[in-house]
């Protein structure tokens, strides 16, 4: 790792202030991701922010009977936090599957949804993709079991690594990001960006002089959630696939429905597909396997990763299930 | 690069985390500066704001098994890496270095940590514990008492960092089920496939795991 | 050392393994023929040094003596060694998998600070023939600027043709890459008459069975710290062979090897990659002679996956019939394999079960990766797997129970072989009786299925010297230059010693993993135990009859009718006739004991076995393998430590475990270049994925009649065998290569839906 300045401000303010510095200069959270790419000289950064005494670290109730959750919160802590289980059980069940007990202990909620990707070219320095400034993506002709089945138009076909982002998106979170100009809320949806030619250094709209400081979730609601992760390690291991589903129900009817995939695609992938397959049905396993169906039908695989179709069409059956109270096995 | 601010009388203070803004108020060249001779040393920055330290060698306090530890080190030098190339606490090992095998767990304020992944200069103020610390003279903690009875090792060198997992594990669940303690034993990776003997010496140390 | 491969004696293998393959024999192998010569005889044991028929240490379980060393975090390995004004040293290693190197420039990293040394390894105008292929290697005063330093080392390269696969290299318009040429043919194995064996087939399956490319990743990675006194070098070295490593630092530096010592300690793991001291370890030592000062230089883990090890690669494309009755009598195999840029690959096939009529062949298969080292029972995991599938298939065209399809084609039995006792026992104690024929028929996507495999391995061991000594005030040090890995060599040297000397393990002390203690070989192929073992014996054995000497005058009687036991040395069957230890020892006044001795034939054994069964579930709409449980049978011939020999065959079987589900070294089929060369997604099972473990050890009197034997290796072949044919069971698909992959389960269910695997 490349020898780097250290800056420690204890307020959103300074924080910001400091990410103006000369060279570049990138904000630390938890440390998990951004040392491990410093090591391989990935990322090197010339100034590092530590942003954990900067940022909020609670977990606050808001007056519409949402949450706002710092970004400075760590994953243990949202794992544990009792209103996060009975308002936002995915979100629970999310953060206590990342990673092992000591990424949780040091993993921030900021750091996990701007947690770059785990792409194995793009952590090898060897590899100058289009993420590290190179003009091609490795995995389109390379070893791609673990790359992106949907959205793969684009230039890069990572899968965005975020365990919280999918169920943030499902749930319709707000993020709430400070800069030099003032703050700004973006929709989680939107905070994620499709690869692009123009864009493909990044997996979000943060700018360089930004910080996510705040997850805005919005009252439930009379919902349902289930959320399924797909794993090949059981110990410790990244997901093949993953599905959180959030109903809003009328009875036992599906009165609306978000259905958000993960590490599918560059970005939580929401699939209208199988929410349209869900919306006004009943609530069942019947339900659950057309929506599984319904969401892999957009499906483009690499050459080598036509096998997460199954895992993924799984995941959303489960995760349905799981919303209907039923037994996934 | 602009010079920034690394004067170390200024950081020793960054153990407590005490407020840039605080104490740049009180900050004078104390003796110390005249010790450094390393790169990077620059002027006190003119700015409000919080300082900019490094990057060559700055003061680093640390609590280590209760002891207080001071060092000169760079900002990038991990906790791991300070502990055992500088303070000779080689108890922990280095393995993957990227906090992916477990080798290197540490309990910082209670929790585990991979002291791999964790700048060293973050944790001052903090309490850090390795596995060097946890035995009490010749009598070993219960943990490792039982890791020694159940033969929960073999090459030794995941060892420290499974004791440490298991501990911090008991200290939290004291008495965890099985799945509580698979789960718990899921950040560390043995190579020499001692599992099934770490699970029954976790099990064995369960409820007598003294914090 | 005995080639460890040597099969049991009455169990031969149709195909002799490649001595390429032998622990200790590293990426070597080229061009050594045949086998090993043959050990000149070796004295034979006399009576009275035999093993005890009533043993009181050995057989039991006694703790790992330096365990409260490694729980503690006191145990000080090579990585831990941490000397006065040490230096830390880096190697710069080729990122491209060929090249040429034109140009070495090291004059802007000789200007930065900390700058202390540099060693040009590989000269301009030489090759590079894999990713980490080492280049030059510099010094620094910390280690945060060694890593600076090394990237302002300027090498320009110009980059050559490689090859990422076996494919590449095999196809017909591929480039001359290796100047030894792409391929090597082996030698061509017959026996029989295949013609005549496959018109008696009933049944033939032909298919194509392969495993992939491990590598050794251990926790320790390899690496030395150097330290020079004028002409003579002392080198921590993290290695199975303390003074086989002595030797390579002697060769390689050009000094008397009396000048060089090596010290191992502990030692983080090595399973047969870390017998020589490789590039790194001269590099480390010229830096320290030039630098004049302490080096360390240790691998960080990109190195370790990338240079220093791995197991080959294996595939075959096999044609066997069986006959109506079960009996198999043709095989007729073509196999090849990859032991990366310029390693041989042979492993041993068929595997264990009689072929009557066969005919092999195998091919070497050049690539540009870092080259293979003997990994833990080598060739064996892949002869295993190759076979035993292709046992499942056959038994399930005879529509035959596959364990008594196995029972029938076994061959001899022999007291190292009892593979047929071992099924009867461990379908009894696992529950064979309720496996389903392939194919779990219950709904639901989770399928439940068993498995079973064989295995064999030769270990035995020779050539080991000890030196004991016993003082006056009753002291005992037993020296044994060996080493111990983990397997528990410094606990079992120490109870050897006692068992001899009728003393506690607290009143014996054991000194280990020093050159300066007599030569012991290289702990690879399971020969330690059996090496070391009978020299601890012999050398106690002396000792005590040294002592014997000055006791008998005292007590009146002869020296020959002394014996030592419970802490006294008396009259055989007669403890009271005697003294007491330290009684005994005063009679030494001012000369103590120094006696040496050596391995004598008889007290170790050579050849050893087992079978292992699995049970998993599969869940076929996720291609999930989980483990349900594992239950070997393993011989280990005369166990010294129970305890520590049921923790080798648990860490066999976890090894075995992660080679059929989880490791697997991946590059990038276009560069050649590792993708996951660290411990993320390089996968290794953690504590959830690890199954119930259960361990049955023969342990009779036939077993103990043999001596000491090694048992490091063979628990560790057949579990990834049986798990695959567990996987076949549970949901009627077959695969027939490792790793077990969801990508691999859904697609062989696929084929499967589509027309069968069977």
């Amino acid at each position: 790792m490349k020898a780097f300045a250290y800056i420690n401000p204890t307020s959103e303010k300074d924080a910001v202030a400091a990410l103006k510095g000369d060279g570049v200069v990138m904000a630390l959270g938890g440390g998990q991701d951004l040392l491990a790419r410093m090591k391989d000289y990935v990322t090197q950064p010339d100034t590092l922010v530590n942003i954990k005494n900067a940022l909020d670290a609670t977990v606050t109730a808001m007056p519409d009977g949402g949450l706002k959750i710092g970004a400075a919160v760590r994953i243990v802590d949202l794992a544990g936090n009792a209103q996060v289980r009975r308002l936002y059980p995915a979100i629970l069940d999310a953060a206590g599957l990342v990673g092992t007990p000591q990424i949780r202990n040091q993993g921030t909620v900021g750091g996990n949804l701007n947690q770059r990707p785990r792409c194995w070219y793009f952590r090898n320095e060897e590899f100058v993709c289009y993420k590290k400034g190179g003009s091609r993506c490795f995995a389109v002709n390379g070893e791609n079991q673990y790359h992106a089945i949907f959205g793969n138009d684009g230039p890069s076909h990572i899968v965005h690594p975020s365990s919280l982002a999918v169920p943030c998106v499902a749930y319709g979170a707000k993020f709430r990001v400070v800069g030099p100009a003032g703050e700004r809320e973006v929709s989680a949806a939107e905070y994620f960006t499709m690869p692009t030619l123009q864009n493909v250094l990044k997996e979000n709209v943060l700018a360089d002089d930004e910080l996510l400081t705040h997850v805005i979730l919005p009252a439930p609601g009379n919902v349902k959630t289930g959320h399924y992760e797909v794993r090949y390690k059981q110990s410790r291991d990244w997901p093949l696939a993953f599905t959180t589903v959030v109903l809003a129900m009328n009875g036992n009817t599906i009165r609306s429905a978000r259905v958000v995939l993960g590490a599918v695609a560059p970005v939580p992938w929401r699939s209208e597909d199988a929410e349209r397959a869900l919306v006004g049905k009943p609530l069942n396993a019947e339900t659950a396997a057309a929506a599984a169906d319904a969401a892999v039908r957009a499906a483009k695989p690499l050459s080598g990763n036509a096998y997460k179709i199954q895992i993924t069409k799984a995941a959303v059956k489960r995760a349905v299930m799981r919303a209907a109270g039923l037994a996934t096995v | 690069m602009a010079p920034k601010d690394d004067s170390p009388d200024k950081t020793q203070d960054d153990r407590v985390n005490v407020s840039r803004r605080n104490f740049l108020k009180t900050a004078g060249v104390g003796s110390l500066a005249t010790a450094v001779t390393t790169v990077g040393v620059a002027e006190v920055a003119a700015q409000s704001g919080p300082a900019t330290i490094g990057p060559g060698d700055v003061p680093v306090t640390l609590t280590v098994n209760g002891k207080r530890l001071d060092l000169r080190i760079e900002p990038r030098v991990t906790l791991l890496n300070a502990l055992r190339n500088r303070a000779d606490l080689t108890g922990n090992k280095r393995v993957c270095d990227r906090g992916a095998c477990g080798a290197c767990t540490m309990i910082v304020d209670g929790r585990t940590v991979y002291s791999c992944s964790t700048l060293a200069i973050e944790v001052q103020g903090k309490q850090v514990r390795t596995v060097d610390g946890l035995a009490n003279g010749a009598t070993l903690h219960p943990v490792q008492q039982a890791f020694v009875d159940t033969d929960g090792l073999m090459c030794g060198f995941c060892t420290p960092g499974f004791v440490m997992a298991t501990v911090a594990l008991l200290e939290r669940t004291p008495n965890p089920t099985l799945a509580q303690a698979k789960r718990g034993l899921d950040g560390n990776i043995c190579r020499c496939g001692t599992f099934v003997r770490i699970m029954e010496a976790a099990l064995k140390a369960k409820g007598v795991a003294r914090a | 050392m005995l080639n460890p491969q040597n099969p049991p004696p009455a169990a031969p293998s149709p195909a002799a393994p490649s001595p390429a393959a032998a622990p200790g024999g590293a990426p070597a192998g080229q061009g050594r023929g045949g086998g090993p010569p043959a050990p000149p005889p070796a004295a034979r044991v006399a009576d009275k040094y035999k093993w005890p028929a009533r043993p009181t240490l050995i057989t039991t379980s006694v703790k790992r003596l330096d365990a409260p060393d490694k729980v503690s975090g006191r145990a000080k390995y090579t990585y831990d060694i941490n000397r006065p004004g040490m230096l830390y040293g880096k190697i710069i290693r080729s990122p491209l998998a060929h090249a040429r190197i034109v140009s070495i420039d090291t004059s802007e990293a000789e200007k930065a600070p900390g700058f202390k040394g540099v060693i040009i390894h590989k000269t301009p105008g030489t090759e590079v023939l894999f990713q980490g292929d080492e280049v030059v290697g510099i010094a620094a005063d910390t280690e945060e600027r060694s890593y600076d330093i090394a990237r302002l080392v300027r090498v320009r390269y110009e980059q050559l043709p490689h090859f990422a696969n076996v494919e590449q290299a095999m196809a017909p318009d591929a480039p001359k890459v290796f100047a030894m040429g792409n391929t090597r043919e082996g030698n061509r194995e017959e026996a029989g008459d295949l013609d005549a064996g496959f018109k008696l087939a009933a049944h033939v399956v032909e298919q194509t069975y392969s495993t992939h490319v491990i590598t050794h990743c251990c926790l320790e990675t390899h690496g030395t710290v150097c330290e020079w006194d004028g002409d003579k070098l002392t080198a921590w070295v993290s290695t199975q062979g303390v003074h086989a490593s002595a030797q390579q630092y002697a060769d390689g530096l050009k000094i008397p090897q009396a000048n060089v010592r090596v010290i191992t300690q502990y030692m983080g793991g090595g399973f047969g990659s870390k017998t020589n001291v490789g590039a790194e370890g001269l590099i480390c030592a010229r830096l320290a002679q030039q630098a004049k000062a302490p080096v360390k230089l240790m691998l960080d883990r990109k190195e370790e996956q990338l240079a220093v090890g791995n197991r080959p690669s294996a595939v075959a494309h096999i044609r066997a019939g069986v006959a109506a009755d079960g009996r198999l009598v043709a095989f007729d195999g073509q196999s090849w394999g990859t032991g990366g840029a310029g390693a041989t690959s042979n492993f041993p096939l068929p595997y264990i079960y009689n072929f009557p009529n066969r005919r092999r062949t195998h091919k070497d298969v050049y690539i540009n990766a870092g080259l293979q080292r003997a990994m833990r029972a080598p060739g064996h995991p892949q002869g295993c797997f190759l076979t035993e599938i292709l046992m499942d298939e056959l038994a399930d065209r005879l529509r035959m129970d596959p364990l008594a399809f196995r029972i029938k084609n076994l061959p001899e039995k022999a007291a190292n072989a009892m593979w047929e006792e071992y099924f009867t026992i461990g379908a009894k104690a696992f529950g064979w009786d309720k496996r389903h024929a392939t194919g779990d028929a219950q709904s639901g996507p989770i399928k439940t299925g068993m498995g079973c495999a064989a295995h064999r391995w030769g270990g035995g061991g020779r050539g080991s010297r000890a030196h004991c000594d016993i003082m006056a005030d009753g002291s005992v040090v037993m020296k044994c230059g060996t080493q111990d890995l983990g397997t528990g060599t410094r606990t079992i040297v120490t109870m050897g010693t006692a068992e001899t000397l009728g003393l506690p393990m607290s009143a014996v002390k054991a000194e280990i993993g020093d050159t300066i203690y007599p030569f012991s070989g290289a702990s690879g192929g399971s020969t330690t135990a059996a090496g070391v073992m009978p020299a601890i014996r012999m050398t106690a054995g002396k000792a005590l009859d040294a002592l014997a000497l000055k006791v008998g005058p005292a007590l009146g009687v002869d020296p020959q009718t002394l014996t030592a036991s419970n802490g006294r040395v008396h009259v055989i069957g007669n403890p009271s006739k005697g003294l007491a230890w330290k009684d005994a020892c005063k009679l030494l006044g001012t000369e103590p004991i120094s006696v040496d001795g050596e391995w004598v034939d008889g007290l170790s054994g050579n050849g050893t076995s087992g079978v292992q069964f699995t049970e998993c579930d599969v869940d076929i709409e996720t291609g999930i393998v989980r483990l349900r449980r594992i239950l070997t049978v393993q011989d280990c011939g005369l166990i010294v430590d129970k305890l520590l020999a049921e923790s080798q065959v648990y860490g066999g079987i976890v090894g075995s475990l992660n080679f059929a589900m989880f490791e697997d070294r991946i590059l990038d089929r276009n560069t050649a270049q590792m993708v996951n060369p660290n411990m993320e997604w390089y996968l290794m099972a953690g504590m959830s994925d690890i199954p119930k473990i259960d361990i049955i050890l023969m342990d009779g009197p036939e077993q103990r009649a043999r001596g000491v034997i090694g048992i490091g290796e063979p628990p560790t072949v057949s579990t990834s065998a049986a798990i695959a044919n567990a996987v076949r069971n549970a949901t009627g698909a077959t695969i027939r290569s490792v790793p077990l992959h969801p990508h691999k389960i859904l697609q062989a269910i696929e084929q499967e839906k589509a027309g069968g695997t069977l």
